[in-house]
């Protein structure tokens, strides 16, 4: 709403004209409370500058005669502006010399332009969700408007400014704290505003309110020698909730605290919005935080209501932990049949079936690499087997955001290794591209095993992300897959991967689930996916540059190894900028030309280049200079030395500057025009093993 | 923990439950509600109830109070849970227009209940309502008492997929919460019901059975078999309604002015609340088949759909009859 007022205010040139931008951004200040949106301008003119104008009308041969005196078309231009014909003068343009007039705008006071601009101000902001109140076709906002205030001038001077608002009139007047007074403050000035309301219980200001109840807080637990569990989400959720805040201590039963901290913590911030307490060693004390919105709580019954409310809720969670573990995981396992995952991808014993295939699929692949010993694949299993056990427990019915962790921490309590717990614990991660990974190995594989299943299952039954949505949060996943891929540097090709996979489905469709799948359809669409997600998370999470991404995803060697993918990126991003790396850069891209576009079929014969056909001492060179490098780029990108390979094309630089120099490829002679296309090819494929050089972007 | 409590509320004695329903009744009987009966068909809502999902339709003014025993499936606790309801009881209040002073008046309803605001810590906090199986939502708050939500306060924008004009607003009281507040008890089974009675007296052994069906006993395929009998049902009456074809009656005013008059008149016979009922089994069906974790995340999507089809379409028939249901009033 700052913005707007302002906006329409310069518009009307009631703020200081000469001011500095940045001065005039600073003046205006905006404050807010869950009932009332503020404005304060500090800086306004009582009346606008006048507005001078230059008129400029008819050309003076037109309006002026032989003799000098002004003509029709002159009397109509004063007329028009309705001025004496004495006040016209002449201005000299470009297009030869005019009749003008000076009209002069009177300015028109604050007070009387305010009342036409500010409600257009109010009600054209928007909000996420808005309503109507009075009429369907009304101008909607985020609530009711109830009262407005405006008031210009300060002390003696305030003035109300009068106008309407969907049938509520303007006025000096507010109102305070629900609580603390019901009828109307009159107010002059922005002083006597703000010292109003702070009497009658309501700061204005979201940042003082959330300093003053954090100060306070602490100071609340410090005497016991304890500190709040800093959250700066809750923090300004309450700052935002209240006008008046003030925290206040409040007590549970200690036996609650063998419940878990994370369930503690869910309740106390997701439910109740109140701040948990620690010691100093990090453990949770049977106290928390919660901020009212008044002052005293004198009788004590505020106190009381609060924890009467937090005790029924860890009952709660108490009661659920009880009867879960009625039941261990793997009995509730052999529940999961009952439900669903999603249509036509049967329940969730399904999903974890094939789970099960791809997390073996993976684990072959590393254990292949020797980056696994064949034994832990009894933890992985385990995992995978019990990871969405939990959607059966009261628990995750009633802490949905809990899912995964519920899981882990019931593993836990139940003898399962730590192993095996943390990765169930673990699973959903990472939430979104700037989440944090699974914590282990483990975790990390039964992570990817869920995602696959999901993206490559979800885009069998033409689940896949459309241009306007995604129901499934298949991109979500897929970003999920990239991420764990890359920080756990598991090196395994995407695509051989989803092969086996679809092999396994293909081979394993129950009835209703995953039958009749155009899998000729679904894969290709699955593999762009998939260089899509790597694209978006190299651009937007990674931050390189989009044509340095662009290169490596368009190289003939394959993008389907994400980690290989992304490393021949951080090599060729390195290089970036260096005057002979971009040279060759550009001189790639000639050479891709060439290929393409100059040479046609016929000019194309395959083969080796024939040393004896080169003539020019320039091509020679170039020719030594490829052998001389060649061998050593391909051992470098064997070994995935995408740095090295890069500064050893880079010392191609002088010899290709010379060739483009002096040496005409598409020579007269035939034969001497193939083997230079021959020689230009070579060094095409040479660098095609790394990147396209041809998609990195010229300096101009 | 402090020494509870010194509470002016029990100067009085705290209420009982009956005593609430009757102070809030009143109150709002006083404002000028109709204190109507709870409905006679399951609902998850009272914002489900004929008074609530057809009266906020159309412009005409109107002011109801009912206590609905509401029921969500997915809540049943066998009885064990001490805050945790199958089945809970709602005040539901409808103001149509919207008084200016609601948020006032809604307040002195409390005040009504002996809870002074004053000494406790009441928030409107934002939270947006939406009901998709009504295509309904709106756009208010939850009412917290010392952390407790006691209260949904929603300006009502849209119900059975229509713009409403005039808007309404919606009250929709937790009762067992409030009571168990009022009265101090931990467990809303100790809640007095009367003097003499309590609410477990009056309501645990209900909550046991219908736990145990809703969890357990209830047939999956029976219920998914049920849902698509009432909707048929529903469909082959609605297919029946003799529609309004606005062009073919301008074109025969005079020439077929009985003909007129029996299509208006077979609309006003039509089983519109029957309809509606049906829709309402659908609906509590939906809700037996996702407590038992048999509904897809995609089916979810279709099944609420075909619910909300219904609705919407019984909204609209309500909107049609209307000029009619004025004149020969």
């Amino acid at each position: 709403m700052g913005e707007r007022v302002q906006a329409a205010l310069s518009e009307a040139r009631l703020l200081p004209a000469n001011d500095e931008p940045p001065i005039r951004e600073s003046a205006l200040g905006t404050y807010s409370t869950p009932r009332r949106l503020v404005i304060h301008v500090p800086v306004l003119l009582a009346q606008q500058p006048d507005k001078i104008e230059e008129i400029v009308g008819p050309p003076v041969k037109v309006a002026v005669d032989a003799e000098g005196d002004y003509t029709r078309a002159a009397e109509s231009f004063a007329q028009k502006n309705s001025v004496p014909l004495k006040d016209l003068t002449r201005v000299i343009t470009p297009k030869g010399e005019y009749l003008a007039l000076r009209k002069t705008t009177r300015g028109r006071p604050a007070r009387e332009i305010l009342p036409e601009i500010l409600p257009q101000a109010i009600l054209g902001l928007t909000f996420p969700k808005s309503m109507y109140w009075t009429e369907k076709s009304a101008p909607r906002f985020v609530r009711p408007i109830r009262w407005v205030l405006a008031v210009l001038g300060e002390g003696k001077q305030a003035k109300p400014v009068d106008f309407e608002i969907l049938g509520v009139k303007s006025g000096d007047f507010t109102f305070g704290h629900r609580a603390k007074s019901a009828r109307p403050l009159r107010v002059a000035g922005f002083m006597d505003y703000t010292k109003k309301l702070a009497q009658a219980h309501v700061e204005i200001d979201p940042a003082r309110r959330r300093a003053s109840f954090i100060r306070e807080a602490q100071a609340l637990v410090e005497k016991a020698s304890l500190k709040i569990v800093q959250d700066e989400w809750l923090a300004d959720w309450i700052a935002n909730s209240t006008e008046w805040p003030r925290p206040m201590l409040g007590g549970f039963e200690e036996r609650f605290l063998h419940l878990p901290r994370e369930i503690l913590i869910t309740v106390m911030r997701d439910h109740q919005k109140y701040f948990a307490v620690e010691d100093g060693q990090g453990n949770l004390r049977p106290h928390f935080v919660a901020v009212l919105n008044m002052d005293s709580d004198a009788r004590g019954l505020i106190r009381q209501g609060h924890e009467r409310v937090l005790t029924a809720r860890f009952r709660d969670a108490e009661f659920f932990w009880n009867a879960d573990q009625k039941k261990t995981l793997l009995e509730r396992g052999l529940l999961l049949h009952t439900i669903t995952f999603q249509s036509g991808l049967g329940s969730y014993a399904n999903k974890v079936a094939r789970m099960a295939k791809v997390a073996r699929v993976i684990f072959e692949a590393l254990q292949e690499k020797k980056l696994v010993a064949p034994h832990e694949w009894e933890n992985v299993f385990s995992a995978v087997d019990l990871c969405k056990a939990d959607l059966t427990t009261q628990m995750v019915q009633e802490f949905p955001e809990l899912q995964g962790v519920v899981g882990g921490l019931y593993a836990k309590a139940q003898g399962r290794s730590d192993e095996v717990a943390t990765a169930i614990y673990d699973h959903y991660l990472p939430l979104g591209p700037e989440g944090q990974s699974p914590r282990t190995l483990v975790g990390a594989l039964v992570s990817l095993a869920d995602k696959l299943d999901s993206v490559v299952a979800g885009f069998a039954v033409e689940h896949q992300p459309t241009s306007s949505g995604d129901p499934f949060a298949l991109r979500r996943q897929g970003n999920g897959i990239i991420k764990v891929l890359l920080e756990f540097k598991i090196s395994i090709s995407l695509w051989s991967l989803i092969q086996k996979f679809h092999e396994y489905l293909a081979g394993h469709a129950e009835e209703g689930i995953l039958t009749e799948v155009p899998w000729s359809r679904t894969l290709p669409a699955v593999h762009e996916f998939f260089r899509e997600r790597l694209e978006y998370y190299l651009e937007n999470i990674r931050c390189f540059r989009y044509d340095t991404v662009r290169a490596v995803l368009a190289a003939a060697a394959s993008w389907d190894n994400p980690l290989d993918a992304t490393e021949r990126v951080e090599a060729l991003e390195s290089l970036r900028g260096g005057e002979d790396f971009e040279a060759v850069c550009a001189a790639a891209k000639r050479i891709r030309n060439i290929l393409t576009k100059s040479a046609t079929v016929a000019d194309w014969r395959p083969g080796e280049v024939d040393t004896s056909l080169l003539k020019e001492p320039q091509e020679i060179e170039l020719d030594q200079a490829y052998r001389g490098i060649a061998g050593e780029v391909a051992r470098y990108r064997e070994e995935r030395q995408y740095r090295q390979a890069l500064e050893a094309i880079s010392t191609l630089r002088p010899a290709v500057d010379r060739f483009f120099d002096k040496v005409l490829v598409m020579a007269e002679d035939r034969e001497i025009r193939q083997n230079r296309l021959r020689l230009l090819k070579k060094l095409d494929e040479l660098f095609a093993g790394i990147a396209d050089f041809a998609e990195i972007a010229q300096k101009q | 923990m402090p020494p509870r409590d010194k509470s002016p509320r029990k100067v009085a004695g705290p209420l009982t439950f009956q005593a609430m329903l009757f102070r809030l009744s009143e109150f709002w009987a006083r404002q000028g509600c109709v204190i109507a009966l709870p409905y006679d068909v399951e609902v998850g809502a009272g914002t489900m109830c004929p008074e609530t999902f057809l009266r906020v339709l159309g412009p005409e003014p109107w002011r109801v109070a009912y206590v609905q025993p509401s029921r969500r499936p997915a809540d049943g606790r066998y009885g064990e849970n001490p805050n945790r309801l199958l089945k809970h009881t709602q005040m539901q209040v409808i103001l149509k227009p919207p008084p200016e002073r609601i948020q006032d008046v809604y307040l002195e309803s409390l005040g009504a209940l002996g809870i002074d605001i004053r000494h406790h810590d009441i928030r409107f906090e934002e939270d947006n309502w939406e009901a998709p199986t009504l295509g309904a939502w709106g756009i208010g708050w939850q009412v917290m008492l010392d952390g407790l939500e006691i209260t949904q306060f929603t300006y009502f924008q849209q119900s059975g997929g229509v713009d409403l004009e005039p808007i309404s607003v919606e009250l929709t009281y937790g009762l067992e919460r409030i009571a168990a507040f009022l009265q101090n008890v931990e467990d809303v089974y100790e809640v007095r019901w009367n003097e003499t009675v309590t609410y477990g007296d009056m309501r645990r052994t209900e909550e046991l059975e219908f736990s145990v069906y809703d969890f357990e006993s209830a047939g999956a395929a029976t219920c998914r078999k049920l849902l698509d009998l009432y909707e048929a049902e529903a469909a082959r009456l609605l297919d029946e309604y003799p529609r309004n074809r606005s062009e073919e009656q301008d074109k025969a005013p005079k020439r077929d002015v009985a003909m007129i008059s029996s299509i208006t008149l077979s609309q006003q016979r039509f089983p519109l609340r029957k309809v509606y009922d049906l829709c309402l089994k659908c609906s509590h069906l939906f809700n037996i088949l996702d407590a038992r974790g048999a509904i897809s995340v995609t089916e979810r999507v279709a099944l609420i759909a075909r619910v909300r089809k219904l609705a919407c379409e019984v909204s609209a028939i309500y909107l049609e009859r209307q000029p009619a249901a004025e004149a020969s009033a």
